[in-house]
């Protein structure tokens, strides 16, 4: 009879598995990293272009849901949103860090620009591949100029103005292409994707 | 596709507040105090949160346009292992727990002593908060120390590595030594092979001068060099004189001679050696023989070694001589035929 009234961790939503992370459930962690675990890792790849590196970034991430997991409320965006943001910050400190240290860099902006693929369930690379269809098309659309910021700061981690000293544009010129471009993004995509991301 | 005039202006009238939020949202600022400033805007002012979320957004689509890649298997163990290593019950969370427990009862904790009547139990849930405090101190006196400790296994880790390094640069450079030593070792087997060959072909040398000064002596010995010498005088060697045990019983057996010629006029020179010394008193007389008659041509003394060159003039060509002689005869004592012991007899050719 157990079994009947034992929670489905599955069927929880992400707020729910933050609020039981919080009371130190494990199951509510691994769930997440189900979910979630080939996407961080994989934006961890296509940045770091190292997968053991991105598997530092990876648990680092996972380890920063379990200790401030309880912290996070609806107030600071979508969760997907704060998520990413954490492997996106943690994963750029990784970045600028091997940058300075020169020994890990590998600094060939083309390196970053072939998507990475690994076992991927077939329901994910279909679903992934769609989005990735619809964003790349969005950023194909981009201006070359802005394409090229988003690409460098995004993907690359480079500060604006180490953008604008490898391209030779004046720093304000860097600051509007990259708003144009998330701006031009934003309106190409969030009537389609919106509730995918 | 590129960019138009129109795109670029969209800045121009940017509100000042705006600016660093497209690089706040791409992770882009360059520092922590701009970050700060940024956020700091995003809390003060409504209009920039929002322009922050419509910035973030995507961002979040670029997160989400990276295919999915499965991570390696142990990465999930990994994490659930670390995550129960923080987890661990610390007498200080469960202190900090009770506390938050009794805090959160809306009447002050004496006040519900007192209505309870249960002052034991409230002794006791005392003694559990002073127990609880010393625990919790020493609880984080334990966490100092393990953390303490962990940097000083990092620490150890880190010397261990080097160590480790190090070996293998020491390994590394002792094979490099050993291969050279080696290579060094193959040259000298080479060196002292080329040394033993050179010894070798010397000893060889050595052997060859030996069988030419042997022939060297058995050319001065039958005194071909005298050959040479007539030839190179342009004299013609017109006989040989050898010893003719059979007829010249007395004869040295290592005397021998010859007679050279010089072409033009009667100049001739008469070659000998290998002679004993002549008894007292007595010298060598060459003769030369025609018809049965002896002809009286000189007297002469040898060397210490036998050997004597006699130059003198043909009473007639050689062609009329059969033979030639050499006598011991007493000094100033010639007669007209040979008295004395014949050492040499030879065929004229």
């Amino acid at each position: 009879m157990d079994e009947v009234y034992r929670l489905n961790y599955q069927d929880l939503e992400d707020l729910e598995l933050l609020a039981k992370i919080g009371e130190q459930d494990r199951e509510a962690l691994a769930t997440l990293y189900e979910r979630y675990g080939r996407r961080v890792f994989a934006l961890a790849v296509r940045m770091l272009n190292d997968p053991v590196g991105s598997e530092e970034v990876t648990q680092d991430v996972f380890m920063s849901v379990w200790r401030r997991g309880a912290t996070y409320t609806s107030k600071k965006g979508k969760f997907t949103t704060w998520l990413f943001s954490i492997v996106h910050n943690r994963t750029i400190d990784e970045l600028r860090k091997r940058r300075r240290d020169r020994s890990r860099d590998k600094d060939d902006i083309n390196d970053h620009l072939n998507i990475q693929s690994g076992d991927v369930s077939p329901a994910d690379a279909a679903v992934a591949q769609s989005e990735y269809a619809k964003i790349r098309a969005a950023m194909e659309n981009l201006p070359e100029e802005q394409k090229q910021v988003v690409e460098l700061s995004y993907f690359k981690g480079l500060t604006q103005t180490e953008i604008a000293t490898k391209t030779g544009q004046p720093l304000g010129t860097v600051k509007t292409r990259m708003r144009l471009a998330l701006k031009k993004l934003r309106t190409a995509l969030s009537a389609e994707m919106g509730a995918q991301v | 596709m590129t960019e138009t005039k129109d795109n670029i202006e969209l800045n121009d009238d940017m509100d000042p507040r705006f600016e660093n939020l497209a690089a706040y949202a791409l992770g882009a600022l360059d520092d922590e105090e701009s970050r700060a400033a940024v956020e700091h805007l995003i809390e003060q002012f409504p209009e920039v949160r929002a322009e922050y979320e419509e910035l973030s957004e995507a961002t979040d689509y670029l997160a989400a346009s990276v295919t999915p890649v499965e991570p390696p298997a142990h990465l999930k163990a990994n994490i659930l292992k670390q995550a129960e290593k923080e987890s661990a019950p610390s007498v200080a969370r469960l202190v900090a727990a009770e506390i938050a427990s009794n805090r959160s009862n809306s009447a002050p904790w004496w006040q519900r002593v007192f209505q309870s009547g249960y002052a034991v139990s409230a002794a006791a849930a005392m003694l559990v908060i002073v127990v609880g405090s010393v625990l919790s101190y020493q609880n984080t006196q334990l966490g100092n120390e393990i953390d303490s400790l962990r940097s000083d296994l990092a620490a150890e880790t880190v010397l261990v590595a080097n160590l480790q390094n190090e070996l293998a640069t020491t390994l590394n450079d002792s094979e490099s030594r050993v291969a050279s030593m080696k290579s060094e070792m193959e040259v000298m087997e080479d060196e002292f092979g080329a040394t033993t060959e050179m010894v070798n072909h010397q000893e060889e040398m050595v052997s060859e001068l030996a069988v030419a000064n042997d022939a060297l002596r058995q050319a001065l010995r039958d005194q071909s060099w005298l050959t040479y010498v007539a030839m190179k005088e342009g004299y013609q060697v017109e006989s040989w004189l050898a010893n003719d045990t059979q007829q010249v019983a007395t004869a040295d057996p290592d005397a021998a001679g010859l007679i050279a010629v010089r072409v033009v006029g009667n100049e001739a020179v008469f070659q000998v050696h290998g002679l004993p010394q002549p008894q007292p008193d007595h010298a060598y007389t060459l003769w030369l023989m025609g018809n049965g008659d002896p002809t009286p041509v000189s007297q002469f003394e040898v060397s210490e070694i036998g050997s004597a060159t006699v130059a003198f003039l043909l009473p007639a060509p050689l062609q009329f001589y059969s033979s030639v002689m050499v006598t011991q005869e007493r000094v100033n004592g010639i007669g007209n035929d040979p008295s004395g012991t014949m050492v040499i007899f030879g065929e004229t050719n």
